[in-house]
Protein backbone atom coordinates (compact mmCIF):
# COMPACT_ATOMS: atom_id res chain seq x y z
CA UNK A 1 0.00 0.00 0.00
CA UNK A 2 2.71 2.45 1.35
CA UNK A 3 5.09 1.34 -1.69
CA UNK A 4 1.57 2.27 -4.70
CA UNK A 5 1.30 5.18 -2.55
CA UNK A 6 5.02 6.34 -3.30
CA UNK A 7 4.84 5.94 -6.65
CA UNK A 8 1.70 7.47 -7.02
CA UNK A 9 3.32 11.13 -5.55
CA UNK A 10 6.45 10.05 -7.05
CA UNK A 11 4.55 10.29 -10.58
CA UNK A 12 1.91 13.32 -9.25
CA UNK A 13 4.98 15.11 -8.44
CA UNK A 14 7.15 14.53 -11.34
CA UNK A 15 3.78 15.81 -12.89
CA UNK A 16 3.86 19.28 -11.28
CA UNK A 17 7.38 19.59 -12.50
CA UNK A 18 7.10 18.77 -16.12
CA UNK A 19 3.60 21.49 -15.97
CA UNK A 20 5.95 24.01 -14.05
CA UNK A 21 8.28 23.78 -16.89
CA UNK A 22 5.75 24.53 -19.39
CA UNK A 23 5.07 27.32 -17.77
CA UNK A 24 8.49 28.38 -16.91
CA UNK A 25 8.77 28.59 -20.81
CA UNK A 26 6.73 31.83 -21.55
CA UNK A 27 8.93 33.67 -19.25
CA UNK A 28 11.99 32.86 -20.73
CA UNK A 29 13.58 35.79 -23.41
CA UNK A 30 12.73 33.82 -26.66
CA UNK A 31 9.04 32.94 -26.04
CA UNK A 32 8.40 36.83 -24.48
CA UNK A 33 10.33 38.38 -27.51
CA UNK A 34 8.26 36.60 -30.06
CA UNK A 35 4.99 37.28 -27.85
CA UNK A 36 6.24 40.90 -27.60
CA UNK A 37 6.36 41.19 -31.25
CA UNK A 38 2.97 42.87 -33.00
CA UNK A 39 2.07 41.27 -35.75
CA UNK A 40 1.64 43.10 -39.43
CA UNK A 41 0.16 40.76 -42.28
CA UNK A 42 3.87 40.02 -43.63
CA UNK A 43 4.82 38.83 -40.00
CA UNK A 44 1.68 36.47 -40.18
CA UNK A 45 2.12 34.95 -43.32
CA UNK A 46 5.68 33.80 -42.46
CA UNK A 47 5.18 32.88 -39.09
CA UNK A 48 2.39 30.78 -40.54
CA UNK A 49 4.28 29.22 -43.64
CA UNK A 50 6.68 28.04 -40.68
CA UNK A 51 4.22 26.95 -38.72
CA UNK A 52 3.16 24.33 -41.77
CA UNK A 53 6.74 22.78 -41.59
CA UNK A 54 6.95 22.74 -37.93
CA UNK A 55 3.82 20.35 -38.13
CA UNK A 56 5.34 18.07 -40.63
CA UNK A 57 8.37 17.67 -38.16
CA UNK A 58 6.18 16.79 -35.27
CA UNK A 59 4.83 14.12 -37.20
CA UNK A 60 7.92 12.46 -37.88
CA UNK A 61 8.69 12.68 -34.52
CA UNK A 62 5.79 11.24 -32.85
CA UNK A 63 6.19 8.37 -35.56
CA UNK A 64 9.83 8.06 -34.15
CA UNK A 65 8.78 7.76 -30.57
CA UNK A 66 6.05 5.09 -31.83
CA UNK A 67 8.61 3.04 -32.99
CA UNK A 68 10.90 2.39 -29.45
CA UNK A 69 7.57 2.44 -27.51
CA UNK A 70 5.83 -0.51 -25.84
CA UNK A 71 2.29 -1.36 -27.20
CA UNK A 72 0.31 0.40 -24.69
CA UNK A 73 1.98 3.86 -25.88
CA UNK A 74 1.92 3.20 -29.73
CA UNK A 75 -1.79 2.76 -29.11
CA UNK A 76 -1.76 6.54 -27.23
CA UNK A 77 0.62 7.89 -29.78
CA UNK A 78 -1.85 6.30 -32.85
CA UNK A 79 -4.94 8.01 -31.27
CA UNK A 80 -3.08 11.28 -31.05
CA UNK A 81 -1.88 11.06 -34.87
CA UNK A 82 -5.26 10.05 -35.70
CA UNK A 83 -6.27 13.63 -35.47
CA UNK A 84 -3.40 14.91 -37.01
CA UNK A 85 -2.87 13.30 -40.04
CA UNK A 86 -6.37 12.03 -40.83
CA UNK A 87 -8.94 14.92 -39.37
CA UNK A 88 -11.93 13.79 -38.04
CA UNK A 89 -13.95 13.00 -41.09
CA UNK A 90 -17.11 12.13 -38.92
CA UNK A 91 -17.04 15.83 -37.16
CA UNK A 92 -15.89 17.54 -40.65
CA UNK A 93 -12.29 18.16 -39.56
CA UNK A 94 -9.30 18.38 -41.96
CA UNK A 95 -5.84 17.25 -41.02
CA UNK A 96 -3.78 19.70 -39.55
CA UNK A 97 -1.53 20.54 -42.25
CA UNK A 98 -4.45 21.16 -44.46
CA UNK A 99 -5.87 23.22 -41.80
CA UNK A 100 -2.74 25.12 -41.64
CA UNK A 101 -2.72 25.90 -44.87
CA UNK A 102 -6.31 26.42 -45.17
CA UNK A 103 -5.80 28.89 -42.35
CA UNK A 104 -3.45 31.01 -44.69
CA UNK A 105 -6.21 32.13 -46.58
CA UNK A 106 -6.66 34.92 -44.05
CA UNK A 107 -3.23 36.07 -44.52
CA UNK A 108 -3.40 36.31 -48.47
CA UNK A 109 -1.78 33.18 -48.59
CA UNK A 110 -1.96 30.32 -51.17
CA UNK A 111 -1.40 26.61 -51.00
CA UNK A 112 1.75 27.29 -53.70
CA UNK A 113 3.09 29.64 -51.20
CA UNK A 114 3.43 26.50 -48.51
CA UNK A 115 5.08 24.68 -50.77
CA UNK A 116 7.65 27.36 -52.42
CA UNK A 117 8.80 28.64 -49.13
CA UNK A 118 11.70 26.36 -47.46
CA UNK A 119 11.56 26.31 -43.92
CA UNK A 120 14.24 28.80 -42.06
CA UNK A 121 17.58 27.19 -42.03
CA UNK A 122 17.95 26.99 -37.97
CA UNK A 123 14.08 25.80 -38.47
CA UNK A 124 16.31 22.58 -40.47
CA UNK A 125 18.74 22.42 -37.12
CA UNK A 126 15.64 22.66 -34.89
CA UNK A 127 14.23 20.26 -36.56
CA UNK A 128 16.67 17.84 -37.05
CA UNK A 129 17.72 18.30 -33.06
CA UNK A 130 14.01 17.35 -32.35
CA UNK A 131 14.33 14.44 -34.30
CA UNK A 132 17.30 13.03 -32.63
CA UNK A 133 15.68 12.91 -29.17
CA UNK A 134 12.28 11.24 -30.87
CA UNK A 135 14.75 8.31 -32.55
CA UNK A 136 17.91 7.92 -30.48
CA UNK A 137 16.91 8.28 -27.07
CA UNK A 138 15.45 5.86 -24.83
CA UNK A 139 11.70 5.65 -25.13
CA UNK A 140 10.86 7.64 -22.23
CA UNK A 141 13.20 10.31 -22.85
CA UNK A 142 11.72 10.19 -26.17
CA UNK A 143 7.84 10.57 -25.22
CA UNK A 144 8.29 13.50 -23.09
CA UNK A 145 10.33 15.42 -25.67
CA UNK A 146 7.49 15.19 -27.82
CA UNK A 147 4.86 15.27 -25.28
CA UNK A 148 5.87 18.25 -23.48
CA UNK A 149 5.08 20.52 -26.83
CA UNK A 150 1.88 19.64 -26.40
CA UNK A 151 2.05 20.37 -22.71
CA UNK A 152 2.99 23.69 -23.25
CA UNK A 153 0.62 24.44 -25.89
CA UNK A 154 -2.57 23.13 -23.39
CA UNK A 155 -4.77 26.06 -21.97
CA UNK A 156 -5.26 23.40 -18.47
CA UNK A 157 -1.82 23.68 -18.00
CA UNK A 158 -0.41 27.21 -19.08
CA UNK A 159 -1.46 29.86 -16.36
CA UNK A 160 -2.15 32.65 -19.08
CA UNK A 161 -2.75 30.59 -22.56
CA UNK A 162 -1.00 28.18 -24.64
CA UNK A 163 1.47 29.09 -27.38
CA UNK A 164 -1.95 28.95 -30.19
CA UNK A 165 -3.92 31.07 -27.78
CA UNK A 166 -1.19 33.93 -26.98
CA UNK A 167 -0.65 34.06 -31.08
CA UNK A 168 -4.11 33.59 -31.94
CA UNK A 169 -4.70 36.69 -29.49
CA UNK A 170 -1.66 38.52 -31.19
CA UNK A 171 -3.24 38.35 -34.45
CA UNK A 172 -6.95 39.39 -33.07
CA UNK A 173 -5.32 42.22 -31.55
CA UNK A 174 -2.92 43.67 -34.38
CA UNK A 175 -4.80 41.81 -37.77
CA UNK A 176 -8.43 42.24 -36.33
CA UNK A 177 -8.93 38.20 -37.51
CA UNK A 178 -11.22 36.98 -34.48
CA UNK A 179 -9.62 34.02 -32.97
CA UNK A 180 -12.28 31.84 -34.51
CA UNK A 181 -11.51 32.49 -37.61
CA UNK A 182 -7.94 31.46 -37.09
CA UNK A 183 -8.96 28.04 -37.82
CA UNK A 184 -5.74 26.29 -37.05
CA UNK A 185 -4.94 28.34 -34.28
CA UNK A 186 -8.12 28.00 -32.60
CA UNK A 187 -8.26 24.02 -33.32
CA UNK A 188 -4.81 23.46 -31.47
CA UNK A 189 -6.30 25.67 -28.22
CA UNK A 190 -8.57 22.56 -27.71
CA UNK A 191 -6.89 19.90 -29.63
CA UNK A 192 -3.73 20.29 -27.15
CA UNK A 193 -6.00 20.33 -23.94
CA UNK A 194 -6.17 16.61 -24.26
CA UNK A 195 -3.21 15.87 -26.07
CA UNK A 196 -1.51 17.62 -23.21
CA UNK A 197 -2.60 14.72 -21.34
CA UNK A 198 -0.61 12.18 -22.87
CA UNK A 199 2.42 12.10 -20.73
CA UNK A 200 0.60 11.90 -17.56
CA UNK A 201 -1.15 8.61 -18.79
CA UNK A 202 2.24 7.27 -20.15
CA UNK A 203 4.17 8.19 -16.39
CA UNK A 204 1.01 6.48 -14.66
CA UNK A 205 1.78 3.26 -16.40
CA UNK A 206 5.50 2.95 -17.18
CA UNK A 207 7.31 5.40 -15.01
CA UNK A 208 7.38 4.22 -11.51
CA UNK A 209 10.97 4.23 -10.37
CA UNK A 210 12.97 7.27 -9.51
CA UNK A 211 15.03 6.67 -12.61
CA UNK A 212 12.36 6.33 -15.28
CA UNK A 213 10.51 9.39 -13.87
CA UNK A 214 14.22 11.56 -14.38
CA UNK A 215 14.10 10.50 -17.84
CA UNK A 216 10.55 11.86 -18.28
CA UNK A 217 12.46 15.26 -17.00
CA UNK A 218 15.43 14.95 -19.01
CA UNK A 219 13.79 14.62 -22.58
CA UNK A 220 11.09 17.20 -21.59
CA UNK A 221 13.94 20.01 -20.29
CA UNK A 222 15.91 18.99 -23.69
CA UNK A 223 13.14 19.46 -26.29
CA UNK A 224 12.11 22.95 -24.16
CA UNK A 225 15.71 23.93 -25.21
CA UNK A 226 15.52 23.59 -28.50
CA UNK A 227 11.68 25.32 -28.66
CA UNK A 228 13.18 28.60 -27.25
CA UNK A 229 15.73 28.11 -30.26
CA UNK A 230 13.48 27.62 -32.43
CA UNK A 231 11.23 30.36 -31.43
CA UNK A 232 14.07 32.74 -30.62
CA UNK A 233 14.93 32.31 -34.34
CA UNK A 234 11.03 32.91 -35.39
CA UNK A 235 11.34 35.90 -33.24
CA UNK A 236 14.28 37.19 -35.90
CA UNK A 237 12.92 36.05 -38.71
CA UNK A 238 9.58 38.62 -37.88
CA UNK A 239 11.76 41.12 -36.65
CA UNK A 240 13.99 40.82 -39.69
CA UNK A 241 10.35 42.15 -41.62
CA UNK A 242 9.95 45.16 -40.34
CA UNK B 1 10.50 6.84 -65.93
CA UNK B 2 11.15 3.18 -64.24
CA UNK B 3 8.62 0.54 -64.99
CA UNK B 4 6.54 0.42 -62.39
CA UNK B 5 4.60 -2.87 -63.53
CA UNK B 6 8.13 -4.84 -64.13
CA UNK B 7 9.02 -3.96 -60.58
CA UNK B 8 5.78 -4.97 -58.77
CA UNK B 9 5.98 -8.41 -60.42
CA UNK B 10 9.34 -8.70 -59.48
CA UNK B 11 8.45 -8.34 -56.10
CA UNK B 12 5.79 -10.76 -56.50
CA UNK B 13 7.89 -13.52 -57.95
CA UNK B 14 10.34 -13.11 -55.01
CA UNK B 15 7.40 -13.31 -52.62
CA UNK B 16 6.53 -17.04 -54.26
CA UNK B 17 10.60 -18.04 -54.33
CA UNK B 18 10.54 -17.27 -50.80
CA UNK B 19 8.53 -20.44 -50.21
CA UNK B 20 10.34 -22.90 -52.28
CA UNK B 21 14.00 -21.87 -50.29
CA UNK B 22 15.06 -24.03 -48.00
CA UNK B 23 14.26 -22.52 -44.76
CA UNK B 24 10.40 -22.10 -45.58
CA UNK B 25 10.07 -25.65 -46.66
CA UNK B 26 12.13 -26.91 -43.24
CA UNK B 27 9.47 -24.36 -41.22
CA UNK B 28 6.59 -25.74 -43.74
CA UNK B 29 7.06 -29.25 -43.89
CA UNK B 30 7.74 -29.64 -40.24
CA UNK B 31 5.08 -32.38 -38.48
CA UNK B 32 3.18 -29.98 -36.57
CA UNK B 33 2.79 -31.58 -32.73
CA UNK B 34 0.87 -29.13 -30.04
CA UNK B 35 4.25 -28.02 -28.38
CA UNK B 36 5.44 -26.86 -31.64
CA UNK B 37 2.38 -25.13 -32.48
CA UNK B 38 2.13 -23.53 -29.41
CA UNK B 39 5.78 -22.11 -29.20
CA UNK B 40 5.12 -20.69 -33.36
CA UNK B 41 2.03 -18.90 -31.75
CA UNK B 42 3.45 -17.65 -29.32
CA UNK B 43 7.35 -16.82 -31.29
CA UNK B 44 4.06 -14.73 -33.83
CA UNK B 45 3.32 -12.36 -31.06
CA UNK B 46 6.53 -11.49 -30.75
CA UNK B 47 6.87 -11.18 -34.74
CA UNK B 48 3.97 -8.94 -34.70
CA UNK B 49 5.55 -7.22 -32.01
CA UNK B 50 8.67 -6.02 -34.11
CA UNK B 51 6.61 -5.17 -37.30
CA UNK B 52 4.52 -2.50 -35.13
CA UNK B 53 8.16 -1.16 -34.39
CA UNK B 54 9.16 -1.37 -38.09
CA UNK B 55 5.80 0.15 -39.29
CA UNK B 56 6.20 3.31 -36.49
CA UNK B 57 9.95 3.72 -37.95
CA UNK B 58 8.72 3.76 -41.59
CA UNK B 59 5.90 5.93 -40.84
CA UNK B 60 8.58 8.33 -39.41
CA UNK B 61 10.25 8.70 -42.17
CA UNK B 62 8.28 8.83 -45.16
CA UNK B 63 6.47 11.60 -46.73
CA UNK B 64 2.95 12.62 -45.45
CA UNK B 65 1.06 10.81 -47.82
CA UNK B 66 2.63 7.84 -47.04
CA UNK B 67 2.23 8.30 -42.92
CA UNK B 68 -1.50 8.81 -43.27
CA UNK B 69 -1.34 4.96 -45.19
CA UNK B 70 0.48 3.44 -42.40
CA UNK B 71 -1.28 5.26 -39.95
CA UNK B 72 -4.85 3.87 -41.27
CA UNK B 73 -2.68 0.19 -41.52
CA UNK B 74 -1.84 0.54 -37.94
CA UNK B 75 -5.52 1.10 -36.99
CA UNK B 76 -6.54 -3.19 -37.92
CA UNK B 77 -3.16 -3.65 -35.89
CA UNK B 78 -2.55 -1.83 -32.78
CA UNK B 79 -6.46 -0.79 -31.63
CA UNK B 80 -9.06 -2.87 -33.33
CA UNK B 81 -9.13 -4.84 -37.08
CA UNK B 82 -13.30 -4.60 -37.72
CA UNK B 83 -12.82 -8.30 -39.21
CA UNK B 84 -12.29 -9.95 -35.70
CA UNK B 85 -13.10 -6.74 -33.34
CA UNK B 86 -9.84 -6.46 -31.32
CA UNK B 87 -6.30 -5.19 -32.38
CA UNK B 88 -4.32 -8.02 -33.82
CA UNK B 89 -1.77 -8.65 -30.30
CA UNK B 90 -4.78 -9.34 -28.56
CA UNK B 91 -5.92 -11.75 -31.58
CA UNK B 92 -3.13 -13.65 -31.18
CA UNK B 93 -3.34 -13.87 -27.37
CA UNK B 94 -6.94 -15.31 -27.72
CA UNK B 95 -6.32 -17.49 -30.21
CA UNK B 96 -3.78 -18.95 -27.91
CA UNK B 97 -6.32 -20.04 -25.76
CA UNK B 98 -7.31 -22.81 -28.62
CA UNK B 99 -3.90 -24.16 -27.86
CA UNK B 100 -4.17 -24.37 -24.40
CA UNK B 101 -2.03 -20.62 -23.85
CA UNK B 102 -2.05 -18.48 -21.23
CA UNK B 103 -1.35 -14.60 -21.37
CA UNK B 104 1.63 -15.14 -19.08
CA UNK B 105 2.85 -17.50 -21.98
CA UNK B 106 3.16 -14.70 -24.62
CA UNK B 107 4.47 -12.20 -21.87
CA UNK B 108 7.16 -14.23 -20.46
CA UNK B 109 8.40 -15.53 -23.80
CA UNK B 110 12.02 -15.22 -25.03
CA UNK B 111 13.36 -14.92 -28.33
CA UNK B 112 15.68 -17.86 -29.97
CA UNK B 113 18.51 -16.02 -31.22
CA UNK B 114 18.25 -16.31 -34.72
CA UNK B 115 14.77 -14.49 -33.84
CA UNK B 116 16.82 -11.64 -32.23
CA UNK B 117 18.97 -11.21 -34.83
CA UNK B 118 16.71 -11.02 -37.43
CA UNK B 119 14.31 -8.82 -35.12
CA UNK B 120 17.10 -6.48 -34.88
CA UNK B 121 18.09 -7.05 -38.64
CA UNK B 122 14.97 -5.24 -39.91
CA UNK B 123 14.45 -2.81 -37.18
CA UNK B 124 18.11 -1.28 -38.60
CA UNK B 125 16.71 -1.03 -41.82
CA UNK B 126 13.66 0.41 -40.76
CA UNK B 127 15.53 3.46 -38.80
CA UNK B 128 18.74 3.50 -40.93
CA UNK B 129 17.97 3.05 -44.34
CA UNK B 130 16.34 5.79 -46.82
CA UNK B 131 12.60 5.46 -46.73
CA UNK B 132 11.75 3.51 -49.48
CA UNK B 133 13.92 1.10 -48.55
CA UNK B 134 12.23 1.05 -44.56
CA UNK B 135 8.70 0.68 -46.62
CA UNK B 136 9.60 -1.91 -48.83
CA UNK B 137 11.13 -3.96 -46.03
CA UNK B 138 7.96 -4.16 -43.76
CA UNK B 139 5.64 -4.01 -46.82
CA UNK B 140 7.57 -7.08 -48.59
CA UNK B 141 6.25 -9.35 -45.56
CA UNK B 142 2.89 -8.57 -45.99
CA UNK B 143 3.02 -9.03 -49.68
CA UNK B 144 4.18 -12.37 -49.11
CA UNK B 145 1.28 -13.35 -46.96
CA UNK B 146 -0.90 -12.00 -49.64
CA UNK B 147 -2.92 -14.69 -50.94
CA UNK B 148 -3.67 -13.02 -54.41
CA UNK B 149 0.32 -13.00 -55.00
CA UNK B 150 1.18 -16.30 -53.63
CA UNK B 151 -0.04 -18.99 -55.29
CA UNK B 152 -0.82 -21.76 -52.55
CA UNK B 153 -1.70 -18.71 -49.97
CA UNK B 154 0.50 -17.19 -47.80
CA UNK B 155 2.66 -18.11 -44.32
CA UNK B 156 -0.80 -17.43 -42.29
CA UNK B 157 -2.94 -19.71 -44.23
CA UNK B 158 0.05 -22.45 -44.54
CA UNK B 159 0.34 -22.30 -41.47
CA UNK B 160 -2.97 -22.17 -40.42
CA UNK B 161 -3.57 -25.56 -42.58
CA UNK B 162 -0.74 -27.54 -40.63
CA UNK B 163 -2.88 -26.47 -37.64
CA UNK B 164 -5.86 -28.18 -39.40
CA UNK B 165 -4.69 -31.19 -41.35
CA UNK B 166 -1.84 -32.16 -38.75
CA UNK B 167 -3.50 -31.51 -35.00
CA UNK B 168 -7.49 -31.28 -35.96
CA UNK B 169 -7.76 -27.79 -35.13
CA UNK B 170 -9.86 -25.91 -37.88
CA UNK B 171 -8.13 -22.64 -39.48
CA UNK B 172 -11.47 -20.62 -38.20
CA UNK B 173 -10.61 -21.81 -34.71
CA UNK B 174 -6.97 -20.05 -35.37
CA UNK B 175 -8.37 -17.23 -35.26
CA UNK B 176 -5.19 -14.78 -36.02
CA UNK B 177 -4.11 -16.69 -38.76
CA UNK B 178 -7.32 -17.35 -40.89
CA UNK B 179 -7.94 -13.33 -40.10
CA UNK B 180 -4.17 -12.42 -41.21
CA UNK B 181 -4.84 -15.00 -44.08
CA UNK B 182 -6.92 -12.59 -45.43
CA UNK B 183 -6.24 -9.27 -43.76
CA UNK B 184 -2.78 -8.86 -45.42
CA UNK B 185 -4.39 -8.89 -48.97
CA UNK B 186 -5.99 -5.85 -48.34
CA UNK B 187 -2.96 -4.31 -45.86
CA UNK B 188 -0.50 -4.94 -48.66
CA UNK B 189 -2.78 -4.06 -51.91
CA UNK B 190 -3.40 -0.74 -49.87
CA UNK B 191 0.42 0.10 -49.81
CA UNK B 192 0.79 -0.59 -53.42
CA UNK B 193 -0.01 2.89 -55.01
CA UNK B 194 3.19 3.99 -52.95
CA UNK B 195 5.29 2.46 -55.66
CA UNK B 196 3.05 4.12 -58.51
CA UNK B 197 3.53 7.57 -57.15
CA UNK B 198 7.25 7.56 -55.09
CA UNK B 199 9.68 5.23 -57.44
CA UNK B 200 10.36 8.31 -59.61
CA UNK B 201 14.15 7.35 -60.69
CA UNK B 202 16.01 4.47 -61.25
CA UNK B 203 17.80 4.91 -58.22
CA UNK B 204 14.62 4.67 -56.04
CA UNK B 205 14.32 1.74 -58.35
CA UNK B 206 17.24 -0.28 -57.46
CA UNK B 207 16.72 0.98 -53.57
CA UNK B 208 13.18 -1.21 -53.61
CA UNK B 209 14.80 -3.96 -55.16
CA UNK B 210 17.89 -4.16 -52.77
CA UNK B 211 15.59 -3.21 -49.62
CA UNK B 212 12.88 -6.18 -50.68
CA UNK B 213 15.93 -8.66 -51.09
CA UNK B 214 17.60 -7.65 -48.30
CA UNK B 215 14.52 -8.16 -46.38
CA UNK B 216 13.57 -11.57 -47.71
CA UNK B 217 16.62 -13.04 -47.13
CA UNK B 218 16.31 -11.98 -43.47
CA UNK B 219 12.65 -13.30 -43.35
CA UNK B 220 14.29 -16.92 -44.62
CA UNK B 221 16.65 -15.82 -41.68
CA UNK B 222 14.34 -16.10 -39.17
CA UNK B 223 11.91 -18.80 -40.85
CA UNK B 224 14.80 -21.35 -40.94
CA UNK B 225 15.57 -19.87 -37.36
CA UNK B 226 12.32 -21.39 -36.07
CA UNK B 227 12.45 -24.03 -37.93
CA UNK B 228 15.53 -25.26 -36.25
CA UNK B 229 14.29 -25.10 -32.78
CA UNK B 230 11.20 -26.27 -33.46
CA UNK B 231 12.62 -29.40 -34.53
CA UNK B 232 14.36 -29.78 -31.06
CA UNK B 233 11.00 -29.38 -29.27
CA UNK B 234 9.49 -32.84 -28.42
CA UNK B 235 6.28 -34.17 -27.74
Amino acid sequence: MEAHAAKRNGVESVWQELVELVNAQFETPPFQRLLGLRFSQARAQALSIQMKHYVANRRDCWAFVAGAAPLSVKRLIWEHEGEELMGDKAAGKVDHITLAVQEGRIFGLSPEDYERVRPLDAAVACFYAWIHLAKDRPWREAVAASAVLEMRNSDDLVRGGSLSYRVGKNLERDLGIPLKRQINNAEHVTADVEHGQLLLEVAREHCHTEEEQQALLRGARESLVIDRAYREQLANMMKALD
Amino acid sequence: MPDIAKLKSTLNEMCNRQYTTDEFQDLLTLPWTMERGRYYVVQNALYTRNRRDCWGYVQAAAPLDVKALVWQHESDELINDPRAGMDHYSLTVKQGEVIGLEREDFEKAELPPMAQAAFLAWHHIAVKGPWLASFTSSQMLERRNNPDIVKDGGMSYRIGKKFENELGISLKRMISLNVHSTADTEHSDMMDGVYDKHVRTQEDYDTVLRAAKQCMAIDRAYRGGLAYVMQRIEG
